[in-house]
């Protein structure tokens, strides 16, 4: 590098240096601007990651996760219970994938193991559960447990979750060109669930599409109409279903049905030649390639051609001496 | 091989160069090499343990590879451009630091695909793009375009090079025979005859026509491939010329210091003159107005439009917790800076230049780094997995040290190059190529005003 800056004319060498300098500070200048301004920490999103910037902070403190659940009475009398496992570290929530859960019926002092779960990479467990065995308390409720039993890391945790026992019936019901849903609501007992407010959705890619909703009457039901128009499956199909979403007493209640009251949808898409995952391209396209290759290859050719004609076209002399 | 004497003297002047390596060249060529070990290394990890050692995820899936990718592919067909209209308008400023532009042409073809080739999963299947290609896939399109570019690039800088290895032959250098051998192979018998000069210019003209359109394609088929998604801040017409004007402007940036580096190194200040450092600049001045329109235009459209995803894409790129440091240092070290030094006389030295010139490279590789990663980061479809690392790209250190390896490469390329070759082409040379000067005319006397009237 001395040849680089080694200069005699003085006036230049200093020069140079002066412009070294401005190079490196506006080298550094977006770091130190970005460290200045960035005030997020950088993100540990796996929980040996969480654990490792916890002791680095506080050797000994453990992580405090807790869960969160949400149970669904579905009409085939099955119970859903969603589990949600996660822990606050460095100010931030994270969701603590590949954990395991376990869920208990509780039934006064006793506890009926259901079986256990492994978070998916949401922190997410899902238990779905026979309602037929299931134990009720004195005032005719399900109770359930959902523990984690902690790690080295991590300390245990648990949470409760109660509702009384019920079942929601849907019954579509088509007449003529005209659409409605029949909903009814009973208790465990079979005695049917008054002002309980009910809405109808269908099935959708990411969420459900909610279509109407109404409130049941002292034989606990309700008619809510359907729209015609919806886009379904290639048939027409339409996943209906009806919810009763975190009522006081019941929680949550689910019923479905599959009608062919949609517009069939054709997923498939034979009618688009010019779509990227079809099989043959545009003519245009392919000509196009062909000629363009072709020119510039063929130029290639008449190149390599022209140097073998100068190679044979070499004087037979000797060489000469610079 | 004949020379007049002014090209005997540039000749002797960088036979030394190519006689002896030096220590210092030894040092720099270890310094490269530890590293490319380097860069080894971390290539193992990612065969080994996976392309999850990398910061790329399900929804990020490019990064820094793809970023120099894209700035070293840009170089070479800056290069090819550069080259092709310097021989073709026989512009005479321009002989010196052809070669520089034809060397830029060739390495950087050579070091650009090698990151696609890190960024690929399955190397075993790279044949695939061959066997099974879909002319409907932007992929293929460039596949083509950089091997096709690759053989004419090769062409180009073998047909600039006979000349001057056939006066490498001759001269006896010092050196191991092989090289000799070498000079004496890849000279193919040319000793300046008529006939032979006009298959070499027949061929160089031939050539240079075809790189500069060729050039242009191939840069417009490589914005395309992000053009031709429907992703905020890719979907845009104007990515083509937008790429082609960026990949010029580097290109003149990197070509600047290459020339300043050599012109000290090699000590060749009476050949890479202050006024070919002047001209570049004002060419660099010219690509970095026509650049900022681009870019500004780009902006704008995308900013007056607020379309949901350009609306967040704008954001992000301007919101100084995410990358505004970033988008202002790429804006005024990459477009304001490079005007001003060139604009005011005071800074129009050709030290200031390559200085602009430098940051100006640099700032260039980060509106890359802003092209790529912040619109994958935008995504359309809402996300059924939001860890952190899936959200927002961090390069990790195994892609820093192959970006490293990539760079190292580069300047190994070069050392190992201009040891085989003169930086200055010494066979192109004419003696008038150096002095551009202003003379004062004379002034007429009474007898030569009387010689000029009309009769």
């Amino acid at each position: 590098m001395r040849t680089l800056f080694a200069s005699n004319n003085k006036p230049a060498r200093r020069q140079e240096r002066g412009i070294l300098v401005l190079l490196l500070c506006l080298l550094f200048s977006p770091l130190l601007l970005k460290a200045q301004g960035d005030t997020t920490q950088p993100a540990a999103t796996d929980t040996t990651a969480v654990a490792a910037t916890t002791e680095e902070a506080a050797a000994p403190e453990m992580i405090s996760p807790s869960i969160s659940l949400t149970g669904i009475q579905q009409a085939n009398n099955s119970i859903i219970i969603k589990a949600a496992l996660k822990a606050k570290a460095n100010g931030q929530f994270y969701q603590l994938y590949r954990m395991k859960l376990q869920a208990f019926a509780v039934n006064g002092e006793e506890e009926i193991p259901l079986g256990h779960v492994i978070t998916d990479g949401m922190g997410k467990a899902i238990f779905t559960i026979k309602n037929d065995s299931l134990p009720a308390d004195a005032e005719g409720k399900l109770n359930f447990k959902v523990v984690f039993a902690g790690n080295k890391m991590m300390d245990p945790a648990e949470e409760v979750l109660s509702f009384k026992k019920a079942k929601l019936e849907i019954t579509p019901v088509k007449e003529d060109s005209l659409m409605s849903v029949q909903v009814k609501l009973v208790d465990g007992a079979g005695n049917p669930v008054k002002d309980a407010t009910v809405g109808i959705f269908v099935k959708r890619l990411i969420q459900p599409q909610k279509l109407g909703e109404a409130t049941t009457d002292e034989n606990g039901e309700a008619v809510i109409e359907f729209p015609n128009g919806i886009p379904g499956d290639e048939k027409g199909n339409l996943t209906i279903i009806g919810r009763v979403d975190e009522n006081e007493t019941f929680g949550n209640l689910e019923a479905s049905s599959v009608q062919p009251w949609g517009v069939a949808v054709s997923n498939k898409s034979v009618e688009q030649p010019r779509a990227l995952w079809s099989s043959h391209p545009p003519l245009w396209m392919l000509i196009t390639f062909i000629v363009l290759m072709a020119a510039v290859w063929g130029h290639y050719i008449v190149i390599v051609y022209e140097m073998f004609r100068l190679r044979k076209e070499e004087p037979h002399t000797e060489p000469q001496k610079n | 091989m004949e020379l007049n004497s002014y090209q005997q003297k540039a000749f002797q002047h960088q036979r030394p160069f190519l006689e002896k390596y030096g220590k210092l060249n030894w040092l720099l060529t270890f310094f490269f090499l530890i590293w490319i070990a380097g860069g080894a290394y971390a290539l193992y990890l990612q065969i080994a343990k996976g392309h999850g050692v990398t910061g790329m995820r399900d929804n990020v899936v490019w990064g820094l590879f793809i970023v120099n990718f894209i700035f070293f592919i840009g170089l070479s067909y800056a290069g090819a451009i550069i080259a092709g209209v310097l021989h073709l308008l026989k512009v005479p400023w321009g002989k010196p630091f052809i070669r520089l532009a034809q060397m830029m042409t060739i390495i950087s073809v050579i070091v650009g695909p090698i990151f696609i080739l890190l960024c690929v999963g399955r190397f075993d299947r790279l044949h695939h793009l061959f066997i099974y290609p879909r002319i409907q896939s932007p992929m293929t399109w460039d596949v083509m375009a950089v091997v096709t570019f690759f053989a004419g690039a090769v062409l180009f800088l073998y047909l600039a090079l006979i000349k001057d290895l056939a006066v490498y032959r001759d001269a006896g250098l010092k050196g191991p025979k092989w090289r000799q051998k070498l000079y004496k192979f890849f000279a193919i018998g040319y000793r300046g005859g008529a006939s032979q000069k006009r298959h070499l210019i027949i061929s160089q003209n031939l050539m240079a026509i075809i790189m500069i359109p060729l050039s242009i394609i191939v840069a417009s088929i490589l914005s395309w491939i992000f053009g031709m998604t429907l992703r905020p801040g890719w979907h845009s017409t104007i990515f083509g010329p937008y790429f082609v004007l960026g990949a010029l402007y580097s290109g003149t940036g990197v070509l600047i210091v290459a020339m300043w580096y050599y012109r000290r190194s090699h000590k060749l200040d009476q050949y890479l003159t202050d006024q070919i450092f002047r001209y570049m600049g004002y060419a660099m001045m010219v690509l970095a107005a026509a650049y900022g329109y681009f870019t500004f235009s780009e902006y704008f459209t995308g900013w007056f439009g607020s379309e949901k995803w350009d609306n967040e894409l704008i954001h992000k790129l301007f919101s100084p917790q995410e990358y505004g440091w970033w988008t202002l240092f790429a804006n005024l070290a990459g477009i304001v800076f490079p005007i001003l030094v060139v604009a005011i006389p005071a800074t129009r030295k050709t030290n200031w230049i390559t200085a602009a010139a430098l940051i100006m490279v640099l700032a260039m590789w980060v509106k890359r780094y802003l092209i790529i990663v912040p619109t994958l980061e935008s995504t359309l479809l809402p996300m059924q997995d939001t860890r952190t690392e899936y959200v927002k790209y961090s390069a990790t250190w195994p892609e820093w040290l192959l970006t490293g390896a990539g760079l190292a490469s580069f300047f190994l390329f070069f050392l190992l190059m201009s040891k085989f070759v003169t930086i200055v082409p010494v066979s192109g040379l004419e003696e008038t190529d150096h002095t551009h000067k202003h003379v004062k005319a004379p002034e007429l006397t009474n007898a030569t005003k009387e010689d000029i009237q009309p009769a």
